[in-house]
């Protein structure tokens, strides 16, 4: 008895030990092992295929003719809302690719950006897309348009504008279609009628995703029988295979996202390779790369008519209909929004 | 220990009440318990091994793996040594305030582990109370040192909970035996009480790492998410989830199922074995 006690023991510290070399043998140390030529991006949920996919390897391998050596990515993917406060809060971001501007002004209110990232090319907006409506196939309800969602019985998926700026886009893009739609049929821009449509189709929402590609996941597992998104997306589920239709609406807003170096934390040899990396996302390159994963080009309408899935948009409009993102933000996501619309619910 | 079981017979001959009971306890957990879980399995097999062999051998989901186990047995080695301190200290003394102490290591266990996140950011994040005052390149959130405090935080009861009752109902004639044997203190803990806490031990540590395994609230807030490098198991699911790749997100799902399933039958077979020997 005495003596398979010590066995026992004898053994199971043996165990231990061992189990503890092995562990710490491989203690957490990355996949890839993070050096200088490292580029960390945080980036809004439904650009992962295009970069990583297309912009990565090519921007590795222009790296490398270029300075012979090699470049890693490591990145991070959620709402737009959710990666700027992750950055705030201090991740290590080199990187941010955002959905809405309003996210990268917090970004430089908080001290993360330089104040003239505007000063790049294209005002610091690296590829669009249009906002688009999903639905089952046939199209059982016969949506058209927008405003075709406040009927009652629809159940809407829409991510959530607190932590998605797809979702602030959607809204922005149904509150400026009403508007075009009541101006052409009037000659006048009939807001309250437009604040009415947004809260019947607000009225008509049963889930809200924390970002466009969660409520994408949500909508794809068979739950409801709409969904607003980004027209990449409503592609990329067609080439899938996933059975849906995607609807253009008439008049829809063209969404446009902005990529900016995170200047918190960054040492010198980090630096160069970052703003190498973000001033190729406008060469002509990225810009193609960019319209073969389904987003829209900034700098060349031609390359858009290269790639036949993008729809052609009878009336698009861009955040400029609404004087910029500090007025749509202030006047639409906030006062309409969030004080006439989310309330009324 | 299971030998008086049936002996309370509130019937004589055959007892229906028995097969009863068990059919309906195994249809409770059906729909509740046994169901979801298998569809877990359905669907991380029905593409066949081939392509769950490939979804899990991805360099990220090994990572994944990897980084939820060795964080889960750092938190654990800190949580059991601690839990074994504190449940002596408790259960050897009685002192004033010894209560509110036992209710202040109990506090992790109501609070949401997404508030378990945040408080740690809080202090320790770059902006944080404390994480202000440490240099730019050792922060500690946004590594997988953040991920061990956050699985030290949201397990910190767990241990202390299963080894304080074994320790205060303790028979102490052996450790009074010992001392009076003129063995010192350190001699009668290591040599009487510790080998007698063996199966509470095993239990508190398994019970731990279980958990901190399928941590998923706290970490989401403080590791930075970063696939390959503080993506753990339970982020990597979420992650495969959310862009829809629910293959990936299943393989790694399974894995995590039979080691809860590995580490319970342990739990439950290594314990009875332990405390009889």
């Amino acid at each position: 008895m005495k003596f398979r006690n010590i066995k026992i023991a004898a053994v199971s510290r043996l165990s231990l030990v061992l189990l503890v070399v092995i562990l710490t043998a491989c203690l957490p140390g990355p996949v890839s092992q993070p050096g200088n030529r490292n580029i960390t991006v945080y980036a809004f949920s439904i650009m992962k295929e295009a970069l990583e996919r297309d912009i990565y390897p090519s921007f590795a391998a222009k790296w490398k003719r270029e300075h012979g050596e090699e470049v890693t990515f490591s990145s991070s993917y959620a709402g737009s809302e959710t990666v700027t406060n992750q950055i705030i809060q201090g991740a290590p971001a080199d990187i941010a690719i955002l959905s809405i501007e309003m996210d990268v002004k917090r970004m430089v209110a908080a001290g993360h950006v330089k104040e003239d990232w505007r000063a790049a090319p294209q005002l610091g907006i690296i590829n669009k897309t249009a906002f688009v409506i999903l639905v089952r196939p046939g199209n059982p309800h016969g949506i058209k348009d927008f405003r075709d969602l406040a009927k009652p019985g629809i159940k809407l998926i829409h991510p959530d504008p607190v932590s998605s700026g797809g979702a602030q886009w959607s809204i922005l893009s149904i509150y400026g279609a009403e508007l075009i739609r009541s101006e052409s049929e009037t000659g006048e821009a009939d807001s309250e009628k437009a604040v009415e449509t947004l809260r019947a189709i607000w009225a008509n929402v049963i889930s809200t995703p924390g970002s466009a590609r969660e409520a994408r996941t949500q909508f794809e597992t068979g739950y409801g029988d709409a969904l607003i998104t980004y027209e990449l997306e409503g592609i990329l589920m067609k080439q899938a295979g996933t059975p849906v239709e995607m609807i253009v609406p008439p008049a829809t807003i063209m969404s446009e996202h902005p990529a900016v170096v995170i200047e918190r934390g960054l040492t010198p040899s980090k630096r160069e390779v970052a703003y190498a990396f973000r001033n190729y996302l406008w060469s002509e390159e990225a810009q193609k790369a960019f319209v073969r994963g389904n987003f829209r080009s900034v700098t060349s309408e031609t390359l858009n008519r290269s790639n036949p899935a993008l729809a052609e948009i009878e009336q698009p409009f861009d955040i400029r209909y609404f004087g910029g993102w500090e007025r749509a933000y202030h006047d639409v996501i906030e006062r309409i929004f969030g004080g006439k619309v989310k309330s009324s619910r | 220990m299971s030998a008086n079981l049936s002996s309370v017979r509130h019937t004589r001959g055959y007892d229906i009440v028995k097969p009863l009971s068990i059919t309906a306890l195994l249809i409770f957990m059906l729909p509740l318990v046994l169901l979801p879980l298998s569809s877990i399995f359905i669907f991380g097999f029905s593409s066949g091994l081939q392509s769950f062999w490939a979804a899990l051998t991805t360099p990220d989901a090994i990572f994944a793996l990897k980084l939820s186990f060795v964080t889960s047995f750092w938190a654990t080695v800190f949580n059991l040594v601690f839990g074994l301190f504190a449940a002596y200290v408790l259960a050897r003394y009685s002192f004033w305030g010894r209560n509110a102490i036992i209710v202040l290591i109990s506090i992790p266990t109501a609070i949401p582990t997404a508030v378990a996140g945040f408080a740690l950011l809080l202090l320790w994040g770059p902006y944080g109370l404390l994480g202000r005052f440490l240099p730019a390149d050792t922060q500690i959130m946004f590594t997988p040192y953040a991920i061990i405090l956050a699985n030290i935080f949201v397990t910190f009861p767990l241990a202390f909970g299963v080894i304080m009752p074994v320790l205060e109902t303790m028979n102490r004639s052996l450790e009074e035996a010992s001392a009076t044997m003129g063995a010192t203190r350190w001699q009668t803990f290591w040599h009487v009480t510790l080998p007698s806490l063996r199966g509470a031990i095993v239990g508190g540590a398994l019970l731990t790492f279980a958990r901190s395994v399928g941590e998923f609230g706290s970490t989401i807030l403080v590791s930075g998410n970063l696939s390959g490098m503080t993506q753990t198991a339970p982020l990597y699911i979420f992650a495969k989830f959310n862009e829809g790749q629910v293959e990936a997100a299943n393989a790694v799902a399974v894995v995590l199922a039979v080691f809860s399933f590995v580490i319970f039958s342990i739990l439950f077979f290594a314990r009875d074995w332990l405390e009889t020997e």
